[in-house]
């Protein structure tokens, strides 16, 4: 849903301002160091009520002050009266309390998917290029906005895999049984929702990294489960009891979900192992593409209206040569779409090639923001 | 002033009770009668004297055994499992149970070093095969641990444990949410609970 109308309050190096946004495409223009990103930043967290750059609140607080306010209102799509208001007010050594409209909010969970955002950001890197954990992070994310239940299941399957490592650890042995009837309940909804949505990711990763990439040949992402897809819930629970000397011998789970890997496949062969920087940097973006499509998709069959995600992008254009860059803008929903995206641009980027006139544009010196009249 | 501090510092060591509120505490004694203060004292210091645990069920109680257990109108074939001995009190409050109790102490955690042994398992056990060679063996028992990982936990373990007993093991049916607080259901909820509980 986009943002009509954003307030920041002494939020990182943003003393204080009101910004309207009512725009499909809002580009933010600076220097390094400016506040462009604390100001996604900040719209980040009046989705989710978190940051994607920092675990701790208080390092979000502007130096000297105690307390950061942000209010956002927002609307169904850029025509729509309906306005709902979100705030988030944080005192140091407090809990944050978070508003939709009158109510207070006390799990972030209620936020995942009323207004949801997808952050591209210089990180992303390494969905491509990092560890297993780190793929598995972004689909977890994704299946979270996709499936709103997904994000209990995961809490709790991450809670019985501590539990079931301390028994392990301290070698309660008579404990395990019970434990693996739960490790192995919520491993296989884990499991069978990581599949459903690897079905979604290949319908359309494909398609949509070969439009900017143009390798000419198909490079998709592989779903491969710890545990055999298609066993039971008692050929798991089997497994799991005959496997149990070694996960008790090395007193860690050596199976299940959290082991899972996601794998992109070129031509058979793991494509993360000799892709190069600039195709892997790409991979990464299209992820993100990708998951604000299915979210979209996703609304589109719940409610029967398209919606997408907020999008944020972070500089992540300076990483693509033109040519490219040109392909990944087409990616982009259609700004008819209602679909909302913030970008970032170094002043002398040739920003003016993807503006036209429906594009806010935003000079950002010193935390202070100063529209752009004429482009 | 020293005084209030410290009455104000071991107040908010009780749940529920922010530095706010334990001033105003705080205040209000100070306003009140000293017979109150002197009231309130006794009552707090004799509480731990006069309330101790059932030796039968581990419930709260003033006489040993406890009312419920001392009671020949329950059915005593009928044994329900908590966690907390506040939990029986909250059951007791639906009128919709009228079997025996066992509690617990606590649930299973792993990650923090509660085994089996730090729970009133073993003595579950001697209970049941105690009244095995009675008039009125225990036919039942009714888990009704709280629905989130470690109440799951605690009632596979016993549904486990209980194997090789003669008892039918049970569960509260649905109706507290997952992740909800037996204290926090309502009473028309549990006893919804207690009417559907189901075979575990
Ligand atoms: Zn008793």
């Amino acid at each position: 849903m986009p943002f009509e109308q954003v307030h920041i309050a002494s939020f990182r190096n943003i003393a204080e301002c009101d910004i309207p946004l009512g725009a499909s495409r809002v580009f933010l223009l600076g220097e390094n160091g400016q506040g462009k990103t604390n100001f996604l930043e900040a719209l980040y967290v009046l989705c989710y009520a978190s940051s994607f750059r920092t675990h701790a609140d208080r390092d979000l607080l502007m130096h000297g002050s105690d307390a950061f306010l942000l209010r956002a209102d927002w609307k169904d799509s850029f025509d729509a009266p309906f306005m709902d208001r979100m705030s988030l007010l944080y005192r140091a050594g407090e809990k944050k309390e978070v508003r939709l409209g009158d109510k207070i909010l006390t799990d972030r969970k209620e936020l995942v998917a009323h207004n949801p955002a997808v952050v591209f950001c210089h990180e992303d890197f390494g969905f491509a290029a990092g560890e297993p954990e780190e793929r598995r992070f972004f689909f977890d994310q994704c299946a979270g906005m996709l499936w709103n239940e997904y994000i209990d299941i995961l809490r709790s399957y991450k809670r019985v895999l501590k539990h079931r490592n301390a028994a392990l650890k301290s070698g309660e042995e008579e404990l395990l049984a019970s434990l693996d009837i739960q490790f192995t309940r919520f491993g296989m909804d884990l499991m069978q929702t990581r599949a459903r949505l690897a079905v979604l990711f290949h319908e359309h990763f494909p398609q949509f990294y070969d439009q900017v990439a143009r390798l000419g040949t198909r490079v998709n992402i592989d779903y491969r489960p710890s545990w055999s897809l298609d066993s039971t819930f008692d050929q798991i629970l089997a497994y799991l009891a005959e496997h149990r000397a070694r996960d008790l011998e090395l007193k860690t789970s050596l199976s299940g979900p959290h082991r899972d890997r996601w794998v992109f496949v070129h031509e058979e062969r793991n494509f993360a192992a000799y892709a190069s920087t600039g195709q892997l940097r790409l991979a990464s973006l299209v992820l993100r593409i990708v998951q604000a499509y299915l979210f979209a998709q996703a609304e589109e069959k719940r409610t029967g209206k398209r919606r997408y995600p907020l999008l944020l992008l972070d500089d992540v254009l300076l990483e693509l040569d033109g040519s490219k860059r040109k392909r990944f803008f087409e990616l982009l929903p259609d700004p008819s779409e209602s679909v909302q995206a913030v970008f970032t641009f170094l002043p002398e980027e040739p920003w003016r090639d993807y503006a036209d006139r429906s594009t806010m544009v935003l000079r950002v010196e010193h935390g202070r923001f100063t529209r752009e009249e004429s482009i | 002033m020293k005084a209030i501090e410290e009455l104000v510092s071991i107040l908010t060591r009780l749940p529920g009770l922010g530095r706010k509120s334990a001033l105003r505490i705080a205040y209000a004694l100070l306003r009140a009668d000293l017979s109150f203060s002197e009231t309130l004292a006794e009552r707090i210091r004799t509480l731990r004297t006069s309330v101790h645990f059932c030796s039968v069920c581990g419930s709260y109680t003033e006489t040993d055994p406890c009312e419920v257990c001392s009671d020949p109108g329950r059915d005593r074939t009928v044994v329900c499992v908590v966690e907390q001995p506040q939990d029986v009190i909250t059951i007791e409050a639906s009128h919709e149970y009228r079997g025996l109790y066992h509690v617990l102490g606590g649930l299973l955690s792993p990650l923090d070093g509660i085994g089996p042994d730090k729970l009133a398992i073993r003595p579950l056990l001697a209970r049941i095969r105690n009244a095995a060679h009675t008039s009125q063996p225990i036919r039942e028992v009714v888990i009704a641990t709280n629905p989130t990982i470690e109440g799951d936990t605690t009632a596979l373990y016993l549904k486990k444990a209980l194997e090789q007993e003669h008892v039918t093991i049970t569960r509260l049916a649905t109706g507290i949410p997952v992740g909800g607080d037996l204290e926090y259901a309502d009473r028309l909820t549990l006893a919804r609970s207690f009417r559907g509980r189901t075979p575990l």
